[in-house]
């Protein structure tokens, strides 16, 4: 096993859990526990239910849609492609999606046709409205002159782990499904075998760094959300 | 003073967020810099540069609270957005933050609702704690914790003011409307700005006579030490002050054994006490309810209570949503009853409510004479064109701070709009004894 392989493989998936999971926790639970005496209600206040007002805003973005049309399109498209595409990952570490699909009358073939279509056109929406989302960073002035390294770094990272996915899709080293579920399964018996496939290796090296720099990043806004939403939108 | 003690209060001052509120902590941790809240503000539509954008602006507090409260500021420093605080951090924030006009339309539009008000009455309080609070500032706070009101009037100019007021109303009408004061058991206590007893007194006629009409003059009173509801602490960022400025009104509450709190036409002031002190039990819970005199007198007009004599007021008039009540405290429709009862040419401005352009002079600004051009030409410029766009040759505003800044925006640009509060509208036309105001002609 060479050391990327081990690093990759077997170090990394435990520490980046460990950090993502124990990180988020913490932020939730001092987010929940900071006291709010006075009421910051935006009004006129949503008319349904707190829960569906905060729910409606990380779904469909609606205070962004007023203000930003062309944010909205661009952001609302790379998010809902990035969650799509998260979703699609249950394949790549489970093969009960496809067993759920078949029983319902697809073929296995049909799975992997559909899997084919829609995740290679999720991954060109998402590098397309991530690109954007970066030039807008370079072009439109009122967001270029608050852009930091922070910004600039979570989208670089970003992009390269969906270039690397893209990469084993379309390109020669394609994934193998059967390598990184035995891989998966491996971990959790604690007797790891990993994939040798270097675009593989480079990809998952990558979004498992992203785990560990989402709790002390910005990419934190996927959670911190539901509170700062919750906040104005309390009636 | 030296200047590392200055720096070690700035940093003591930031890093304290992790204690709260709510909305400062978890501002520090979600903003994505997407540029949004610049798209919708009003001074950075005035003049777009850095300096006014809000997210940048924000960071200026959040880039200190990285570098001592976070992890990642305290090992990568610049590289995460951190930074130690300059020598003359606070002076330089005495003018940054004292160019938002804290509207809060920036948290409609953020797809997080992030309110950079907040921050921005953070680095107030910290601008406060080291001394360099802008002097008008400074001044209006001192006088209102000494005398009860922020106009520094004695209790008997005031009622020298009611004296005239209610020789006005006779003048208007050829009978008696009270005003009453100091009437210890008087069901309601009407709390207005002082703009509107000693600047713009019509809103405060316009309130007596619809306690008039309802045969109600004997269940309100005001009080000749506590008739001005406006608090600057709010604009300050000082919670001190802004206590201390709110507890004497309460007790005044109390000692007039008042079922009703009736709030005047004063956005801030209303927002304190029903939003920041009951929600918050500044003071524990209390014998009273809260409730603004646009809400008591929309009321009334709906159940058909009130008459008016709509040519009174023939002129095109249009209302400005004050931030704090429309954007803050819900009063949206009440004002727009009250006007389209009492005036012929109603029109709204685009857009309106909650999504409403600040006047400009919002979080205390309007009374800084020293930035009045930066009022004038940059963050009050879309209010004159909103209003402009309207026809409207009166523009209706329950605030004391919006109807200055609006007066001088009317004058500077010279647009000829007359500028006035909601009751005033009514005071012109409500029918006492199916007879109108006769006054002079108010339309010029």
């Amino acid at each position: 096993m060479s050391a990327l392989q081990l690093l990759v493989g077997v170090v990394l998936p435990f520490v980046a859990v460990l950090v993502f999971v124990v990180g988020m926790a913490y932020r939730f639970r001092v987010w929940f526990k900071t006291p709010q005496p006075a009421k910051m209600t935006l009004t006129p206040a949503p008319k349904g239910s707190l829960a569906g007002a905060v729910l409606a805003e990380t779904m469909f973005f609606p205070s962004l849609f007023k203000g930003d049309r062309v944010l909205w399109l661009f952001s609302w498209f790379f998010h809902v492609t990035l969650a799509l595409i998260a979703l699609g990952h249950i394949r790549v570490v489970t093969g009960l999606a496809d067993a759920i699909l078949i029983s319902m009358g697809m073929t296995a073939e049909n799975v992997d046709q559909m899997s084919s279509i829609s995740g290679g056109a999720a991954g060109i929406v998402i590098l397309a409205t991530g690109a954007l989302l970066l030039a807008r960073r370079f072009v439109v002035a009122r967001v270029r002159e608050i852009s930091g390294t922070g910004d600039f770094l979570a989208l670089l990272l970003l992009l390269t782990i969906i270039f690397t996915g893209n990469m084993m899709r379309f390109g020669a080293e394609h994934f193998d499904l059967g390598q990184t579920r035995a891989w998966v399964h491996s971990l959790l018996t604690l007797s790891p075998t990993v994939p040798a496939n270097g675009t593989f290796l480079v990809h998952a090296l990558l979004a498992q760094l992203l785990f560990i720099y989402i709790p002390f990043s910005k990419i934190l806004h996927f959670g911190g959300i539901f509170f700062t939403q919750a906040l104005v939108k309390r009636s | 003073m030296t200047k590392s003690t200055n720096t070690e209060k700035v940093i003591a001052a930031v890093s304290a967020i992790d204690q709260g509120p709510k909305v400062l902590k978890t501002y520090m941790e979600t903003c994505v810099k997407c540029g949004t809240c610049a798209e919708v503000c009003p001074v950075y539509y005035g003049k777009p540069e850095q300096r006014f954008n809000p997210a940048w602006r924000s960071d200026l507090v959040r880039s200190i609270y990285r570098k001592y409260n976070t992890t990642v500021g305290k090992v990568f420093g610049g590289l995460a957005g951190a930074r130690a605080p300059d020598d003359n951090e606070a002076e330089k924030w005495a003018d940054y933050f004292y160019e938002c006009t804290g509207c809060r339309r920036c948290a409609v539009y953020c797809p997080f609702g992030i309110d950079n008000s907040v921050i921005t009455r953070k680095g107030r309080a910290v601008v406060d704690t080291l001394g360099f609070t802008p002097p008008t500032m400074q001044k209006v706070i001192e006088v209102s914790l000494k005398t009860g009101n922020t106009d520094g009037a004695t209790p008997q100019a005031f009622k020298a003011s009611i004296d005239f007021l209610e020789e006005e109303m006779r003048d208007e009408h050829g009978v008696d409307i009270k005003i009453p004061v100091d009437v210890v058991g008087a069901e309601y206590f009407y709390v207005p700005p002082s703009g509107d007893v000693m600047v713009n007194p019509e809103a405060t006629t316009g309130v007596a006579k619809v306690f008039h009409v309802l045969g109600m003059q004997d269940k309100w009173t005001m009080s000749s030490h506590y008739f001005d509801g406006a608090n600057y602490g709010l604009f300050t960022g000082n919670d001190a002050h802004m206590k201390a400025d709110n507890k004497p009104y309460v007790e005044e509450a109390k000692r007039l054994g008042c079922k009703v709190m009736l709030m005047g036409e004063c956005g801030h002031a209303y927002r304190i006490m029903k939003r920041m002190m009951e929600a918050g039990k500044w003071w524990g819970d209390l014998p009273f309810k809260i409730m603004n005199c646009m809400e008591f007198t929309a009321e009334k007009i709906q159940q058909g209570k009130l008459q008016f004599d709509k040519s009174k007021n023939p002129q095109p008039v249009t209302y400005h949503d004050p931030c704090n009540f429309g954007r803050s405290c819900d009063i949206i429709e009440e004002p727009r009853v009250i006007l389209q009862a009492s005036c012929t040419d109603f029109r709204e401005m685009t857009p309106n409510r909650g999504e409403n352009w600040c006047c400009g002079g919002g979080a205390g600004l309007s009374a800084m004479d020293s930035i009045k051009e930066f009022r004038m030409s940059v963050s009050g410029k879309k209010k004159v064109e909103q209003i402009r766009a309207t026809g409207a040759q009166y523009v209706a505003a329950a605030c004391s701070n919006c109807k200055r800044q609006l007066t001088q925006l009317s004058e500077y640009h010279k647009t000829g709009v007359a500028v006035g509060g909601v009751h005033d509208m009514l005071s012109r036309a409500i029918l006492i004894n199916g007879k109108a105001a006769e006054r002079k002609d108010f339309t010029g």
